[in-house]
C-alpha cells in the first residue's frame, strides 16, 4: 500500500513538472511545516485568464516542499505564463482612424520592409502596424509573451522558538529578467502564541523593452530609443502573528520597499489632444525613477464546526500619492463527512490616482512635460472580485498535506472613478472602459 | 543604540504589545482548530501566488502578506 501510494507521487509529481513551465515566488515554508516529515509534498495547478476583448493568459505553477523532521524545511516553486491578445497602449480613442507601430516598429508607415537574406533571396515583411477605427480604445493586438520563474526558501530551526528562512527567485521573460534574494527571522513566545517576524528582500530588475526602451517623454513619431535599463529595490517587512482564542488567529504586517531605476512601462503613450478633442500627437510616458510603498495588512482566520473564515485588510500608500485599500473575505462551508467544501469569496479593492496620473496632455503644453503617465492602472477605481471554489479531499489525511483536487473560478471588474470628460469631439466617447476578466483554476495537490 | 524619546515610545508599545499578547492565547494541549487545514496563514498558496500575480498585473498595489515586488515585467 505504501509502495503504491509512492509510486502514485512520483507519478504524479513527474506529470505535474511536465506540465508546468513555469514558476513564481512564494514562500512555501509554511506548507512545509505542515507536510508529514520526511514526506514530500507537491501542490500543482493550472489558471486560465480571460480578459474580455483584451488579454489570455495560461499559468500552470506547483509547488513542492518538504519538511525534514530536524528543523529544517525546503520549499519551491515554478510557474510557466503565457500570454496573448490585445493590451492598452495607453492612448485615447479618437472619431478618427488612428495608427501605430508594435514596439518593434520603426516607423508608421505601412510600407513594406524589403531586404535580401544571405543567400539572396529577396524578402518582403510587413510594416509591424496596426490601425485603430473611430471611437476604439487603442490596443496592441499583438501582444504575446511568456515567462518561467522559480523559486525556493530554505527554513532553519535554530532553536525550538527561533527560526529562520532564505529564499531566491529567478523570473525571465522575453523583455525583462528579474532575480530576488530575501531573509527572514521568526521568534515565538508565550507558548508559541505569539510569534514576531522581521523579513527582509532585495530585488534586481533588468529590461530589454522590444524594440529598444523609449527616451521618456519624447515624441512617439520619433522612435527615439535606447538600449535596455534596470531597476532594483529593497523591501523589509514586520509581522506580529497572535493566536487570539482556540478558534481566531489573527496576523499583522507592516512593510515597507522602495525601488528605483528605470519604473517607466516602455509600451505606454500619452494621447495629446487639441480643444476641439483632436488627436494632434502622442508622447512617451515619464515616471519618477524612484517609488516607495507603505502597506499594512490584517488578516484573520476563525473557526466553527465545518465552517471557516479568512478576512483580510490592506492600506497602503506609495509616494506616487496612490492610497489603496483592499478587503477580502472567504468562507470555506465543510460537508458532513468533511471531504468536500465549498468556498465563496469576495474581495474589494480601491485604488486613488497617482498625482502623475493623465489620460491625457493638453496640446498646448507643448512637448515640455514634467512626470506623464496615461497608464489606466494608475487611475482611479474600484474592483470586484467574485469567486467560488470547490475541493475534494482525496485521502484521510486532516492536516495541509492532504490530497485534494479543487475547482475555483473567479471574476473580477474594474471600474474607474471620478473620470474626467474629454474636450470637445471626445464627448460622447468610452474613455475609460472599464475591465472584466475571468479566472479558472484547477488544482491538484498530491 | 542612541536613547532618545522616539526609540522609548517603540520600545514602550513593543512591550505593552507582548505584554498584552501574553494574555492571549491557548495552551498547546488547545490547539485542535488551530491545526486545522483551513486555518493555517498560507493554507492554499498556489491560489495566493496566482492571484497576486493577477493584481499586481492590473492595480497599482501589490503586497501586504508577502513583498509587494513582482518579479514580472507586466508592470
Amino acid at each position: 500500500m505504501q509502495l503504491k501510494r509512492a509510486r502514485c507521487r512520483l507519478i504524479a509529481a513527474s506529470c505535474a513538472l511536465l506540465g508546468a513551465t513555469a514558476a513564481r515566488g512564494q514562500d512555501a515554508s509554511s506548507a512545509a511545516a505542515d507536510s508529514p516529515s520526511g514526506d514530500w509534498n507537491i501542490d500543482s495547478a493550472i489558471a486560465y485568464y480571460h480578459e474580455s476583448g483584451r488579454i489570455k493568459a495560461i499559468e500552470p505553477i506547483v509547488n513542492i516542499s518538504k519538511d525534514y523532521g530536524d528543523g529544517n524545511t525546503f520549499g519551491a516553486q515554478l510557474v510557466f505564463d503565457s500570454l496573448s491578445g490585445s493590451t492598452p497602449n495607453g492612448a485615447l480613442p479618437s472619431t478618427r482612424p488612428q495608427t501605430f507601430a508594435s514596439p518593434s516598429g520603426k516607423s508608421l508607415s505601412a510600407a513594406p520592409t524589403t531586404y535580401t537574406t544571405s543567400s539572396g533571396q529577396l524578402v518582403s515583411q510587413s510594416a509591424p502596424i496596426y490601425a485603430i477605427n473611430p471611437g476604439q480604445l487603442p490596443m496592441d493586438p499583438n501582444y504575446h509573451d511568456q515567462r518561467i520563474a522559480a523559486s525556493g526558501t530554505w527554513g532553519h530551526a535554530f532553536t525550538r522558538l527561533l527560526h529562520g528562512t532564505a529564499g531566491g527567485k529567478l523570473s525571465y521573460e522575453r523583455d525583462f529578467f528579474s532575480m530576488s534574494a530575501n531573509a527572514g527571522l521568526a521568534r515565538d513566545f508565550n507558548e508559541k502564541n505569539t510569534t514576531l517576524s522581521f523579513q527582509v528582500n532585495n530585488e534586481f530588475d533588468s529590461l530589454s523593452p522590444i524594440g529598444g526602451a523609449p527616451v521618456a517623454a519624447s515624441d512617439y513619431a520619433l522612435f527615439a530609443k535606447g538600449g535596455g535599463k534596470t531597476k532594483d529595490g529593497v523591501g523589509v517587512m514586520l509581522g506580529l502573528t497572535q493566536v487570539m482564542t482556540r478558534r481566531w488567529l489573527t496576523e499583522f504586517n507592516l512593510s515597507v520597499d522602495r525601488f528605483k531605476g528605470y519604473l517607466n512601462d516602455p509600451y505606454k503613450i500619452i494621447s495629446v489632444i487639441d480643444g476641439g478633442g483632436n488627436t494632434t500627437g502622442y508622447l512617451y510616458e515619464r515616471r519618477p525613477d524612484t517609488r516607495m510603498r507603505k502597506s499594512a495588512y490584517w488578516e484573520n482566520r476563525a473557526a466553527w464546526g465545518r465552517v471557516s473564515a479568512n478576512v483580510s485588510m490592506r492600506y497602503m500608500v506609495d509616494d506616487w500619492h496612490v492610497h489603496s485599500d483592499t478587503v477580502q473575505l472567504h468562507v470555506r462551508w465543510r460537508n458532513f463527512d468533511r471531504d468536500r467544501y465549498l468556498e465563496p469569496t469576495l474581495r474589494w479593492y480601491r485604488q486613488s490616482a497617482a498625482d502623475f496620473y493623465t489620460p491625457w496632455l493638453d496640446s498646448t503644453a507643448g512637448n515640455h512635460i514634467g512626470y506623464a503617465s496615461a497608464d489606466q492602472r494608475l487611475q482611479a477605481f474600484h474592483a470586484v472580485t467574485y469567486g467560488l471554489k470547490y475541493g475534494v479531499k482525496l485521502d484521510d489525511s486532516e492536516d495541509q498535506s492532504s490530497s485534494q483536487f479543487s475547482v475555483r473560478l473567479e471574476y473580477y471588474r474594474q471600474t474607474p472613478d471620478n473620470p474626467r470628460a474629454g474636450p470637445g469631439s471626445l464627448q460622447g466617447l468610452d474613455l475609460y472602459p472599464g475591465l472584466e476578466a475571468v479566472l479558472l483554476q484547477v488544482g491538484w495537490r498530491f | 543604540m542612541k536613547i532618545n524619546l522616539r526609540n522609548m515610545v517603540l520600545l514602550a508599545g513593543g512591550a505593552a504589545l507582548l505584554g498584552g499578547c501574553s494574555t492571549l492565547g491557548v495552551k498547546p494541549w488547545q490547539r485542535d482548530v488551530l491545526a486545522r487545514a483551513d486555518m493555517q496563514l498560507n493554507a492554499e498558496p498556489l491560489d495566493a501566488a496566482i492571484d497576486d500575480h493577477m493584481y499586481f498585473s492590473k492595480e497599482a498595489s501589490s503586497g501586504g502578506r508577502g513583498f509587494a515586488g513582482g518579479g514580472c515585467g507586466c508592470n
